[in-house]
């Protein structure tokens, strides 16, 4: 079963995966959008959770515009984003890249590859840029939510 | 007495969801962040279900689980493993281990008020009665 998994069923899982994440935790409404550069955001958070296994690995970013990710995490909270710290705001990040990959670890698994996945990672700045090692193959996948950009980015070498 | 619920996980982010799922039901939300912690407080607290994260530092959910069930005075406290792995492989693990229910991340809080109402008694916390107006 494993011969099936390509990397454009990975970015297709994850792109149906970004939406299921977003309404089910946040209740909110998201769109993929056709690729048109990376977002400039003023500040961005960025969450990261790498998968390793034999013949897979990589990582996941989820990039959030800093105004945004403060409005994530005060959606997923049930509380206002003048009621957030950046310390909840990054672990609600987190924990939304960690469900999104941990969503494409089971997904991977159950086609045959194994891996697992590292604690989640946070980002926060306005002007940095995250290069893939070499022979990794880089993604981009791009959504509207409401007048917000999301970005998923996925570094993977199937091996 | 109102029920005792003790919530394992790394994160703050499911800690703070698991707390605010049962705040409408007369319950006490204990919280641990890695399953050594977990594990003490089951042992001093006797919670009546636990909300078991699976993927932790220190000491991850499986092997908590693995050592509450070995524990005469702790296996019985059931235990709902919530995790972001769905993954065949994952599910048989977790219940070959004798969890009582799972809820895959993303989830909803009414699916998890929903499976904890199977094992311990939810009651909604009364409904305070407004003060009473100066004449």
């Amino acid at each position: 079963m494993s011969q099936t998994v390509q990397i454009p069923n990975i970015c297709e899982f994850m792109n149906r995966h970004l939406l299921d994440v977003f309404e089910t935790m946040l209740s909110m409404k998201a769109v993929g959008a056709p690729w048109d550069g990376v977002p400039q955001f003023d500040e961005r958070v960025t969450g990261c959770v790498a998968f390793a296994g034999e013949r897979i690995n990589g990582a996941v970013y989820l990039h959030l515009g800093a105004p945004f990710a403060a409005q994530v995490a005060a959606a997923m909270l049930g509380l206002t984003p003048a009621d957030l710290g950046e310390p909840e705001v990054n672990d609600v990040v987190g924990e939304a890249t960690n469900m999104l990959t941990g969503g494409l670890k089971s997904w991977l698994c159950d086609s045959g590859i194994e891996c697992a996945v590292s604690t989640p990672a946070i980002i926060r700045g306005s002007a940095f840029a995250i290069e893939p090692v070499p022979d990794v193959s880089r993604e981009w996948l791009l959504f509207n939510c409401g007048a917000n950009r999301v970005v998923v980015e996925i570094h993977i070498k199937l091996g | 007495m109102a029920t005792k619920i003790l919530s394992v996980d790394d994160s703050r982010t499911i800690r703070l969801i698991v707390g605010k799922a049962f705040r409408p039901y007369d319950c006490t939300v204990l919280e641990a962040c890695n399953g050594e912690e977990g594990l003490a407080t089951a042992a001093r607290e006797k919670p009546d279900l636990i909300i078991l994260d699976v993927t932790m530092p220190v000491m991850d959910g499986v092997t908590m689980l693995t050592k509450l069930k070995e524990d005469p005075a702790l296996k019985a406290i059931p235990v709902i493993m919530l995790t972001a792995e769905s993954g065949r492989e994952n599910v048989l693990l977790i219940a070959k281990l004798g969890v009582r229910d799972y809820l895959v991340k993303p989830f909803k809080e009414d699916q998890l008020i929903e499976k904890a109402g199977r094992c311990v008694t939810l009651e909604k916390r009364p409904v305070a009665a407004p003060a009473p107006t100066p004449a």
